[in-house]
């Protein structure tokens, strides 16, 4: 039987994480994952990161994955692909089922880091052909090029859903409608407002009742429900769409750490059945670790530093790093790991109503509910300010962990201080020079670039731009607001790529003055798909 | 309709193993070498992969990371083979699956009847 200092299971960013570590230490490392590829899900992660610099921000997922199989070649790592783990016994034995038979390994440590699966929730016709998980349409557009549909209908507004929303409408396909029981949207209020003023309608509190057609989806019928999730009859609408895409959250697939006997819990706020481990992951099997989310769904950033403790602490309970390197490697993860969750969003906070900010500001009741800040709302926060000649508008309005914006400015024009949650405050009085690097670095594109005072009667507004085709200078087109609706002519007067600003490009667009405050993307037709979707039953 | 996407805002060209030809319920096609039966076919406007055993409901691609076994066919003659997480390759066949027999060896009445049902 193979011996390994440590075996890990899962190839994935904790999987990874960890191996890189206890292989930089010397350990004799091995990384089993079933799939043919390693990195698990980060490569159909195509959007940028949130978070510091520590925590790769403003890198988009891919390009984090990639750089992950680069350290983990250096450091000498060895992955199995197409290896499934089947069990693990006593003595930490482990079964791997590898080219149609099993072999048996031993670890002197084991590290899970098997991740998550996709929840489901019933509805009638579920099963057919075109409802697929949020993981699949990724799986299909950002690994293989293939659209998942044209028409895309979204249940469930947190992160996945409404990121995967947005890379839909990048891949070309239409997402007619997102809807969420719950009655207030669940993600970043960036994220929902990137979807809004595209033109997407937010359906809070409300549920599919069906999914019509006979061999494949041709439409789906939704309902209001009430406090207690009851459907309203009287309330349907029908869309036409070919595909429902399923994003109701991710269940820890902790099945091997159970079978290994670890001490598990149910904790909701994790995601359902997870192990009791204490601060760097190991549980009560001693020698037996987990990391990622397998122990307490989190986002691909927490996973990767979870794996780095683990893969730490394996290697000092192992002897292959000293106990002074071990405290201070230990002591600067666990204070990254501590600066991610923090904020609105951390996991304590789940299932909690915030009513206020950090900084006392009231939360936007109608982000929440229809996914844009409303007119009212915009001047409460301190990243809007209005000024003479060109300037930054930060529309972010919740805590959130990330701070690239204030790294971007080299003008110092932009504050977020040291805590990394705060939201960020414009100087005024700096200078702005209009690179449009706030507007690129902002993983959750809510930076404007806004100059009321560009010509006699006209303002200019620059915005994040992520589709194709990209306008041209000189175009004619229409300005969408906040809630994605045409409110005046707009012209192209620069689009701006560059390498730096990582396919995020700079469209300015010039509107008249009194639109400054209005219009925040662009149209080149006339249309809003608000009036054209959710027929009556 | 293209169902491939040729230029991504994002992910620029997406680079493509070689065409290849492959059947489909006895139809010559063409894929990707590389690329998951399942894609190819999506690519192709095929949604239906498989009709359930007693009720005849027709299932396709629904995680497409080899999890969940709904979007199983008859590939090479051998039934249930998770067609999300099995490469195209040149000369291969692929045929739908009824039950666990490929779609060809049933009658049609029983599928129709079976859908209707």
């Amino acid at each position: 039987m193979k011996r390994y200092d440590l075996v890990i299971v899962g190839a994935g960013p904790s999987g990874l994480s960890a191996a890189i570590e206890a292989a930089g230490y010397g350990m004799k490392t091995v990384v089993y994952d079933e799939n043919s590829r390693p990195g698990g899900q980060l490569f159909k992660q195509i959007h940028k990161f949130f978070g510091s610099k520590e925590h790769h921000a403003k890198i988009r997922g891919f390009r984090i994955g990639e750089e992950l199989l680069q350290e983990a070649s250096a450091a000498g790592v060895e992955v199995q692909l197409e290896s499934t783990v089947t069990g693990i016994y006593e003595d930490k034995e482990v079964t791997v089922q590898r080219k149609g038979h099993i072999e048996h390994v031993k670890g002197d440590t084991i590290i899970v880091a098997t991740g998550a699966s996709e929840n489901m929730v019933p509805f009638g016709g579920w099963d057919l052909p075109g409802v697929i998980g949020a993981g699949a349409a990724q799986t299909m557009m950002n690994l293989h090029g293939v659209k998942p549909g044209e028409k895309v209908l979204m249940l469930g507004s947190g992160n996945v859903g409404l990121v995967v929303s947005f890379q839909l409408m990048q891949a070309g396909c239409e997402v007619v409608a997102l809807v969420d029981a719950a009655p207030a949207i669940g993600g970043y209020g960036v994220h929902a407002a990137k979807l809004a003023r595209c033109g997407v309608p937010f359906y809070m509190s409300h549920t599919i009742t069906k999914a019509e057609g006979t061999d494949h989806v041709t439409g789906v019928v939704i309902s209001q429900v009430n406090e207690k999730f009851q459907k309203i009859p009287g309330t349907e609408k029908h869309f036409d769409a070919d595909t429902i895409c399923v994003a109701v959250g991710l269940s820890p697939m902790s099945q091997l750490l159970k079978m290994s006997g670890c001490t598990m819990s149910d904790d909701p706020k994790r995601g359902g059945q997870v192990p009791e481990t204490d601060e760097y992951g190991e549980t009560s099997v001693s020698g037996v670790y987990a990391a990622g989310d397998v122990s307490g769904i989190e986002e691909a950033s927490s996973a990767m530093i979870e794996g780095r403790i683990s893969g730490t602490r394996a290697a000092y309970e192992m002897g292959f790093v000293s106990e002074e390197d071990e405290i201070k490697e230990l002591t600067k993860l666990k204070n990254d790991l501590l600066s991610l969750r923090r904020g609105m969003f951390a996991p304590g906070n789940k299932g909690k109503k915030i009513e206020k900010t950090e900084e006392g500001i009231n939360v936007s009741q109608n982000l929440l509910t229809k996914g844009y800040l409303s007119e009212a709302e915009i001047f409460r926060y301190p990243g809007i300010c209005r000024k003479k000649g060109l300037h930054p508008v930060i529309e972010c309005s919740q805590n959130i962990p990330c701070n690239p914006c204030q790294d971007a400015c080299k003008f110092s024009c932009i504050n977020v201080g040291k805590d990394i949650t705060s939201l960020p405050v414009v100087n005024p009085l700096a200078k702005c020079s209009g690179c449009g690097m706030c507007v690129a670095s902002c993983s959750g594109q809510a930076i404007f670039l806004v100059d009321e005072d560009y010509d006699e009667t006209g303002a200019s507004v620059t915005l994040p731009y992520e589709f194709f085709p990209l306008p041209r200078v000189g175009d004619q087109g229409y300005a969408r607001n906040r809630a994605g609706e045409i409110v005046c002519k707009a012209e192209v007067i620069s689009v701006k790529s560059s390498p730096a600003y990582d396919r995020t490009n700079l469209l300015t667009i010039r509107v008249p003055k009194d639109m400054a405050m209005k219009a925040r993307f662009y149209a080149d037709r006339a249309e809003t798909k608000a009036e054209t979707a959710g027929g009556a039953v | 309709m293209e169902r491939r996407i040729t230029e991504h805002p994002i992910l620029g060209t997406i680079e493509k193993g070689r065409k290849v030809s492959f059947t489909y319920d006895g139809k010559t096609v063409e894929g990707y070498e590389g690329e998951p039966v399942a894609e190819a076919l999506k690519a192709l406007g095929v949604m239906v992969h498989r009709y359930t055993t007693k009720k005849h409901r027709p299932r396709g691609i629904f995680c497409a990371i080899g999890r969940c076994t709904d979007c199983v066919m008859v590939v090479d003659g051998v039934p249930n083979t998770r067609t999300c997480i099995t490469s195209v390759r040149e000369g291969m066949t692929v045929e739908t699956q009824v039950g666990v027999v490929p779609a060809s060896q049933v009658k049609d009445t029983v599928l129709k009847g079976g859908i209707m049902a």
